[in-house]
């Protein structure tokens, strides 16, 4: 469709479905806080993958261990709308190893941060100001991320793949899930932010919702401020922008609003970490193509690449927890996090530079 | 007539606006249309008689051209 050019009229069609995207995100965002999820986490994808990676035993931090329902949902939710659709198409092959290790450096800087991208404009809208410096580092990482891209880094085409690649990890996901829910096969916490749930099937239907519509809109936490930077379009960005509004008036209706830097939930004041975090989350999100909810959703579509973006996400936690680098409510870990983000820096660097020329 | 064409890549939209523009032809980078594709990469729009197949790189997934109400897909490459 040709972009419409009037007035508020035009903006609203070009953009309707991003926005409502965006705001029901953020809806469900707080709604899952006061069904039960921990505060200013009512959806985190990098915080969800980690509880999955705790239950299944790929690490053992007893507080984060559950099979987070809404990561089933949003993958399910993204499938049945592109098979409906007809925009499902199993593809992949586009560097699927450096795709893994890419993902587990964007985990791992996540945990430093303690959020992925969603759940920092998820703590904005609850008054926290360290995602503020989190969100200054998201946008530090996307700069530098955009060099590579102009200079023509590149992980190489995808090509279409037999049924089963595509089909693979969404049926395993779900396999997983009902032995969760049926079998006591897998760790749960029996305290801490892995032993505060909605309701699963809340959880999982909210987020199927949410899966199908970001697979027709195709938000991006991400994608929004590459474009912004790019191309000075502004459509995607638009959606980051409804979260944080949806999630702002839901916390001042709900009273979880607390402004300020202090005592904010599972998140912590060590300004340089929650930067370099989040530098480490948008330059390898720029390098993927996508930010961790993106890759569900694509992942949802048949896309193996991003399938394996995730069981680098699943590996980045286990990393992150077992080698002490994950954070906590009392700061930064107590393992090697300067070491471990300084190789997440120097591989991404490397990959910018020796993937900028294409293979012939 | 306008054209658009997307890519497997990001470097092939590039490449193939650089090659566009060094043959004269008016051409921008811009972010995938929905219409055209569920994935979210960058395509090229561009002006011309002919969608110009032999200019673009070899990591073209679709050409398509814009009618008033829409995209009307030319041919689709695997």
């Amino acid at each position: 469709m040709e972009k419409s050019k009037k007035g508020f009229a035009g903006f609203l069609k070009d953009n309707w479905l991003v926005i409502v995207t965006g705001l029901l995100i953020g809806a469900a965002a707080v709604l899952l806080t006061a069904l039960g999820n921990p505060k200013n986490m009512g959806f985190c994808i990098a915080c969800f993958v980690r509880d999955i990676s705790g239950t299944l035993q790929f690490h053992q931090a007893a507080v984060v261990q559950y099979f987070r329902p809404e990561i089933v949902g949003l993958v399910i939710g993204a499938m049945v709308m592109a098979l409906v659709k007809k925009e499902w198409r199993a593809q992949g092959g586009s560097s699927p190893i450096t795709r893994f290790f890419i993902g587990m450096f964007v985990v791992i800087g996540a945990l430093v941060f303690l959020g992925c991208p969603l759940r920092m404009v998820i703590r904005i809208g609850g008054g926290d100001l360290n995602a503020v410096v989190g969100l200054v580092g998201f946008i530090a990482g996307i700069l530098i991320g955009v060099i590579p891209l102009k200079s023509g880094f590149t992980l190489n085409r995808a090509y279409k793949q037999s049924m089963a690649e595509g089909l693979i990890f969404p049926i395993l996901l779900v396999v997983l899930f009902i032995l969760s829910l049926c079998t006591d096969l897998f760790k749960l916490s029996e305290k801490g932010p892995g032993s505060m749930r909605a309701p699963w099937i809340a959880a999982l239907l909210i987020a199927a919702v949410i899966g199908a519509l970001c697979q027709r809109s195709r938000l991006c936490m991400a994608g929004g401020i590459r474009d912004a930077v790019l191309f000075k379009d502004f459509h995607l960005i638009l959606g980051f922008a409804a979260i944080l509004v949806a999630v702002l008036i839901g916390n001042l209706i709900t009273g979880n609003f607390k402004f300020g830097f202090e005592g904010q939930p599972v998140a912590h004041t060590d300004g340089v970490f929650n930067f370099l975090g989040m530098v480490m989350v948008g330059w390898g999100s720029v390098l993927l193509g996508g930010c961790p909810l993106r890759q569900l959703i694509l992942a949802g579509e048949g896309n193996s690449d991003s399938a394996m973006t995730v069981l680098g996400y699943l590996a980045g936690a286990a990393v992150a927890h077992n080698f002490g680098l994950a954070s906590s409510g009392d700061g930064i870990g107590a393992g090697p996090v300067v070491w471990v983000l300084g190789a997440g820096v120097g591989f991404f660097a490397l990959l910018s530079v020796f993937n900028s020329k294409r293979r012939a | 007539m306008s054209y658009i064409a997307t890519f497997y890549t990001h470097v092939a939209a590039m490449l193939t606006h650089r090659t566009l523009t060094q043959n004269g032809i008016n051409a921008r980078l811009m972010p995938v249309p929905r219409a055209l594709s569920s994935s979210c990469g960058t395509c090229v729009r561009y002006e011309a008689n002919d969608p110009m197949e032999a200019l673009l790189d070899r990591d073209v997934e679709q050409i398509a051209e814009a009618t008033p109400t829409g995209y009307r897909v030319l041919k689709r490459f695997d």
